[in-house]
């Protein structure tokens, strides 16, 4: 049987509640392409139900919600599939299982959490900010991950007096900080007004990331091991120069 | 208190792109870019320390961006041999002011394009003027700019104390640079430089800063402490005398980073060499700068004092080599200091290892998909009793040769290592 939840963490929460005792259960969310002949049902989301679940699940690991969390942004395919075995694997031990790599569980879902960290980690240094004639920032991407709200914290902290948007292009949503606020949007395209002198900053940036390359020891291997072609889209240096 | 009108961006001192460019080609060669240590707090302005540090780009040859790098001013007075902005050479020169550099940081910084500043000079007109400007510069991006993110600053040799005191309460490191590993090779080729220059301003700064935290004064004082950086293969020493230096810079100064540069001949001089000491040579520092820092080695167990560091094997499989009588050792009992040493495997999955154990005894298939390395690994750990690797020492050391020397094939001429010569046994040249 295939479980499909509405894809929130509660939703989760519900199917794992409802598929836990079926051993042959497989979890899905919304949108998941059902195999040829699959018998599904659709988990309508309880919060009552999820509160009860999400109890139980810190009361074996008090980190468990956060790892779920985590999980559920992979932008991997079967990332219900990894939430729910490890899950199920905390629940059948009642205890914290985080460490037992030897598992088979447990090893998918440490990958996929480093991974959705590695990402958030990563970006936080390669997001690019655009000004814009308001002085408010505007940042565009494409993660692999769904981890837009989570760069907020980061951001606010040390730009608190400008409004930024942070857009991930590929799930048509924004993180905004209004200096305020903090919430995220849908946006599918963002009209951006540039201010006076961002194509001037830009260009002292791209003169300055090649002054300080030192041509006799290029190793682009090793450059791009620490930053994958995937995101270098986003970022000045790396695209021609405007005007 | 912080006027935010301030950030409404005038430009009033953007530098121009011809200055920009002069004052940071010459700030590569320092090689520096960490940004962390530091968890300076945001209070009521922009930016703040962000103590895991964080890479903002990379360029093509494989270093981070992390830090704006950039000279006040390349027009010294001092001449060392290596320099390409020594005194008398003819190169274009040229002086930032200090809001040109405040401004440059703040819109850098605010783009999300770095992590904090680096402030670096050539000595113009004396020290202490250097030092002086460049104290008034980190001054004025802390207080009038209010900027809370990171800051390195270089400290220049014969400036005032009390100006190096007063600057390392608004920046987050600061460092002086060694140069040279030896006084005679100082005074070979830098001159108007002496090791006392160096070393004793760092030595204060190293006072200082104990004295601040036991007093625990308001404030902060180097957050991020002191580094230092050395040429090496401008001058003769060898490696083993590198790193009981450094050794010492790590103990007894208090040092947190000593940084390698491995020699690029830029200028030409009868007493530099002529070629480039090559970048495995630097690699092999850092590792074992690497192994004395976070896995407990002794310069010492490293390599001797008159030795240099082997081509063929990284600094541990070295050691591992030199002691046989060790291992191999039972990972699943093994304590973690002697899981630290076996060859190829790193801090992380020593720590995934001793972790792992805790429920289940570990099969070598358990590592493998635990993503443990065990290309050199192997040869030296057994697992629940059983051994995986290759029984005859000679053949061990051919294969671990030829695992590390591959990815640096161009460092090494036709036969002159072990890899070759595997590789023409084995038919495969």
């Amino acid at each position: 049987m295939i479980y499909l939840y509405d894809g929130t963490k509660e939703g989760f929460l519900c199917a794992f509640l409802t598929a836990f005792s079926d051993p042959q259960a497989q979890i899905a969310s919304d949108g998941f392409q059902l195999p040829l002949g699959a018998k599904a049902v659709n988990i309508a989301t309880d919060p009552e139900k999820a509160e009860k679940a999400k109890k139980r699940l810190l009361s074996f690991d008090r980190r468990s919600m956060h790892d779920l969390s985590r999980i559920l942004r992979s932008g991997d395919g079967d990332k219900d599939e990894t939430a729910f075995r490890y899950f199920r694997f905390l629940a059948e031990q009642k205890r914290p299982v985080s460490g037992m790599l030897s598992e088979e569980a447990v090893r998918r879902a440490d990958e996929c959490i480093r991974r959705v960290g590695v990402e958030t980690h990563r970006t936080k240094g390669f997001l690019r900010f655009f000004e814009t004639e308001s002085g408010a920032l505007y940042a565009a991407f494409s993660p692999d991950n769904d981890i837009a709200d989570l760069l907020v914290p980061h951001f606010r902290a040390r730009l608190p007096f400008y409004p930024f948007v942070i857009h991930d292009v590929k799930r048509k949503k924004a993180a905004v900080w209004d200096t305020e606020h903090s919430f995220l949007a849908p946006l599918d395209r963002a009209e951006v007004l540039i201010s006076a002198d961002e194509y001037a900053w830009q260009d002292l940036w791209r003169q300055y990331y090649e002054s300080v390359n030192i041509p006799s020891r290029e190793r682009l291997k090793q450059m791009r091991g620490y930053l994958p072609v995937r995101y270098m889209k986003f970022m000045p240096e790396f695209s021609k120069r405007k005007k | 208190m912080f006027d935010k009108h301030l950030f409404v961006c005038y430009n009033a001192f953007m530098i121009s792109e011809e200055k920009l460019k002069i004052l940071t080609e010459s700030a590569k060669y320092d090689v520096s870019c960490s940004s962390s240590g530091s968890s300076r707090k945001n209070a009521g302005g922009m930016g703040n320390g962000f103590a895991a540090g964080c890479c903002h780009s990379f360029t093509p040859d494989g270093r981070c961006v992390s830090l704006l790098k950039i000279l006040m001013s390349n027009d010294c007075i001092f001449c060392c041999k290596y320099c390409v902005n020594r005194a008398g050479e003819d190169v274009p020169r040229a002086t930032a002011t200090p809001d040109e550099i405040c401004e440059l940081v703040i819109d850098f910084y605010k783009r999300n394009y770095i992590e904090g500043l680096f402030l670096s000079s050539a000595v113009f007109r004396t020290p202490d003027h250097t030092m002086e400007q460049l104290l008034l510069t980190v001054k004025k991006l802390r207080t009038e700019y209010g900027f809370y993110g990171y800051i390195h600053l270089k400290g220049i040799p014969y400036a005032d104390g009390a100006l190096a005191r007063e600057a390392a309460k608004y920046v987050d490191r600061m460092s002086y640079n060694i140069e040279l590993p030896s006084e005679r090779s100082l005074r070979l080729l830098a001159p108007q430089k002496s090791k006392e220059s160096v070393l004793v301003p760092m030595k204060k700064l190293t006072y200082e800063k104990r004295v601040f935290t036991e007093e625990k004064r308001k404030g902060h004082f180097l957050p991020a402490g002191q580094t230092t950086q050395m040429i090496v293969g401008a001058s003769r020493e060898p490696d083993g005398q590198i790193l009981k230096l450094s050794q010492s810079l790590y103990r007894v100064t208090g040092l947190k980073r000593v940084y390698y540069s491995s020699y690029v001949p830029v200028v030409h001089d009868a007493l530099l060499p002529e070629t480039a000491a090559g970048s495995l040579r630097e690699h092999r520092l850092y590792q074992a700068d690497w192994l004395m820092r976070f896995y407990g080695f002794t310069a010492d167990e490293i390599a001797g004092d008159d030795e240099n560091l082997p081509v063929e094997y990284d600094p541990k499989c070295a050691w591992a080599l030199r002691h046989p009588e060790i291992f191999p050792v039972e990972v699943n009992r093994a304590p973690l200091e002697m899981i630290l040493r076996v060859p190829g495997i790193g801090a992380r999955s020593a720590y995934k290892i001793t972790t792992a154990r805790r429920y289940a005894s570990l099969s070598f298939d358990d590592l493998r998909k635990m993503r443990v390395v065990l290309k050199r690994a192997r040869h030296f750990i057994t697992c629940k009793g059983k051994f995986y690797g290759e029984q005859n020492e000679e053949r061990v050391k051919l294969l671990l040769a030829g695992t590390e020397a591959r990815e640096n094939a161009e460092q090494l001429s036709l036969f002159s290592s072990n890899e070759t010569a595997l590789s023409a046994l084995t038919g495969e040249l």
